[in-house]
């Protein structure tokens, strides 16, 4: 009987009822949405972190890590490698070259790490594979000699990335329904080239206007890209004597990843003829990446490699990507932090109805009392309103926040104006937001102790009551 | 049988400079199934020796005794389940619960005291049968006329067949043949029941039909007449 007068004294002031069950709602979904975005980022970081830079765990010579020098390898290889295939729930292993190595062209040179590979062992612990630009080439093919897998940021370091507004890039806009009058003031720039995208842009720039820049910019640049595949990579390192070597290599393919950082010195080609350019006899092993089945099992498994030998280091994905560690353990404080801002600001909403009505209702309290309603029953009676009030609003918050993160998790958030700027942390420009049931757990747990501690200032003004001068109340 | 006993009981309000004396020395004895009207100007204390007859309220001297029970010795969670069980009480503004009906507002007391569903059922559809309303059972109170309210606020008292009955002005706010209505039913359900009614009215037609007549005036019995 509690249970339903309780449910039913909700809707006697269903304005006010709808008020704070809206803003129950709209605070629920802000809550899921900034979360449902915040655990996609860290969800994608994480990812991208394991699989395309660090794998679940690594082994180097201790030495390499203070000083990336060639001769500082893995030690007892062979050892290693067996300890490695005992692993329990292990997906794959590779061993790399890797080398600090200047690149140049006949534009431009930088230092990059050079990652001497077997392309398709490769696949087992790294999704670079995956991460080829479309029209940009093709993963390293150990059939296809002398060739070199570079980065989007390697490419535009090197000058191998240009814009041109050629006729083909032209008549494709056109055909696509481009507005022409913002291709009649592009006609001055038309196959001219431009080697940087900061060029490109702020030429653009000088002839749109800021509307048709904003509108039109990101869709000429995507089409007016051109990456020079087959062009040549001159790379120059030492030898194990110390000795400067240089090798020639064709770019065979372009990718890119969410993290410029890890994109711009990060270049790969066949271990074999990276060997042949510092020796010719043997490849050298600086790093091996491992990747097991479950990645809460890095650590037993750091526990089990780490003692074959003592000059080499064993490292977790955690201390390989701390910042993707730290965000992935900071989330769990995240969710309480945001949504107890949330819970706190709603609490002060759910006490003032919850007091308004205890004032319109003090006759009636006081006819309950009077009859018999003793102060548990009062109490509980007062809490479930307060608790259906607010679990009202919050679990239609949730399905709302669901349904919208469901659907954004399929189109995904794109940030394609800051893009430039996340990458360069490690996030990509476009957001896939998730949610797990775990934080509809915490959501639900928070909800209901807001709606009890925001209960308690409201009942005990109801039990503070005198049922006879209550009866009297006008 | 007696089922209510009051011996020198007083209430003094001293919560004004000057102490207000609202019931003086008052002792009086109710039995079963008496029909008692207490009467009296305004101020002369009606109200307040309901309320202290009914446990809202504490005396400051004197003892009031509910079937062998002094309610001064009860703690404040007895008194309320003391109240539930023995006491009905019928308001001047029929204070039902509006978001219940005219059923769930009568068998509200039985459900708090857990009567099983089936003769809570029973009992209520006899109650709103006797005054009346059997055919209103599931209206709310808002769609109910102000007579008829209170009709389901008599049978709502009288559902877990308390020791007595005690109305504050039960017919103030009716019009004449609601009151006239109501007066019939509570009488024929005093009978019936067994149950005392006890009633603080200015309605010269509540008297009239009243078995016994208490008169107060500044808080003391002036009178107390049994009819025939």
């Amino acid at each position: 009987m509690i249970l339903s007068i309780s449910w039913k004294n909700i809707w006697r002031n269903k304005v006010r009822s709808l008020v704070v069950i809206v803003a129950s709602t709209l605070g629920i979904i802000s809550g899921v949405m900034v979360v449902g975005i915040m655990e996609g980022w860290v969800e994608q970081r994480l990812h991208d972190a394991i699989y395309n830079e660090v794998s679940h765990i690594q082994i180097h010579n201790s030495d390499y890590l203070k000083n990336e020098e060639i001769n500082l390898t893995v030690q007892d290889t062979a050892l290693v490698a067996e300890a490695v295939k005992q692993l329990p729930g292990l997906k794959g292993w590779v061993a790399r070259t890797k080398m600090v190595v200047m690149a140049n062209t006949p534009w431009a040179n930088t230092g990059i790490f050079i990652y001497g590979i077997d392309p398709e062992r490769e696949k087992q612990v790294s999704e670079i594979y995956k991460k080829i630009i479309p029209g940009a080439g093709n993963y390293l093919d150990k059939d296809k000699p002398g060739t070199i897998l570079i980065s989007d940021k390697t490419a535009e370091i090197l000058k191998l990335k240009q814009y041109c507004l050629t006729d083909t890039v032209i008549g494709k806009l056109e055909r696509g329904e481009f507005p022409k009058s913002v291709l009649s003031k592009l006609a001055g720039i038309k196959d001219e080239r431009f080697r940087s995208p900061k060029d490109f842009r702020a030429i653009l720039k000088s002839l749109l206007t800021g509307k048709e820049l904003d509108n039109y910019g990101r869709q000429l640049m995507d089409s007016s890209l051109e990456y020079k595949i087959r062009n040549k990579i001159q790379i120059t390192l030492s030898d194990e004597q110390g000795t400067p070597v240089q090798g020639t290599f064709r770019v065979c393919g372009i990718y890119r990843t969410t993290n410029t950082g890890f994109d711009q010195v990060t270049a790969f080609v066949n271990a074999g003829e990276l060997a042949a350019l510092y020796d010719g006899k043997s490849i050298l092993i600086h790093e091996i990446a491992i990747m097991i089945e479950d990645i809460e099992n890095a650590g037993s498994a750091k526990e089990k490699l780490s003692g074959i030998s003592r000059h080499n280091t064993v490292s977790t994905w955690k201390e390989l990507a701390p910042d993707a560690a730290m965000m992935n353990d900071f989330m769990i404080i995240y969710y309480f932090i945001f949504i107890g801002i949330v819970m706190f600001a709603l609490a002060f909403g759910i006490i003032n109805t919850m007091m308004m009505t205890i004032l319109e209702r003090t006759r009636e309290l006081g006819m309950l009392m009077a009859i018999g309603m003793n102060r548990r029953r009062i109490f509980s009676m007062i809490m479930l309103e307060t608790i259906f009030l607010t679990v009202v609003g919050a679990a239609a918050g949730m399905v709302g926040g669901w349904v919208i993160v469901m659907s954004l998790g399929k189109t995904g958030i794109h940030f394609l104006s800051w893009g430039e700027g996340f990458e360069a942390i490690g996030f990509a420009a476009t957001v896939y937001p998730v949610i797990t049931p775990f934080f509809f757990i915490i959501i639900t747990i928070m909800v209901i102790s807001t709606a009890i501690i925001s209960s308690v200032w409201p009942a005990r003004k109801a039990l503070k009551l005198d049922p006879a001068e209550a009866i009297r109340t006008e | 049988m007696k089922v209510l006993e009051l011996k020198k009981v007083n209430k003094i309000y001293d919560g004004s400079e000057v102490p207000v004396h609202a019931v003086n020395d008052v002792s009086l004895d109710f039995d079963e199934a008496e029909f008692v009207a207490i009467v009296g100007p305004s101020g002369s204390g009606k109200t307040t020796l309901l309320n202290l007859i009914g446990g809202l309220d504490m005396p400051s001297s004197g003892e009031i005794i509910i079937d062998g029970t002094n309610l001064s010795k009860l703690k404040s969670s007895q008194l309320i389940d003391f109240r539930m069980r023995n006491i009905g009480f019928v308001f001047q503004a029929y204070n039902l619960i509006p978001v219940l009906t005219a059923k769930e507002n009568v068998e509200f007391i039985m459900s708090l005291q857990k009567w099983p569903r089936k003769e809570r059922d029973e009992r209520t559809l006899e109650l709103l049968n006797a005054v009346g309303l059997g055919d209103r059972i599931n209206s709310r109170p808002s769609k109910l006329s102000g007579g008829q309210q209170q009709r389901v606020a008599v049978a709502r008292a009288l559902a877990s067949r308390p020791k007595f009955v005690l109305a504050d002005e039960p017919t103030a706010n009716l019009d004449s043949k609601s009151a006239t209505t109501l007066l019939g039913i509570m009488e024929t359900l005093n009978h019936g029941e067994k149950i005392t009614f006890i009633f603080s009215t200015h309605d010269p037609r509540v008297v009239k039909m009243a078995h016994r007549v208490i008169t107060l005036e500044d808080g003391r019995v002036i009178s107390d007449d049994v009819r025939e």
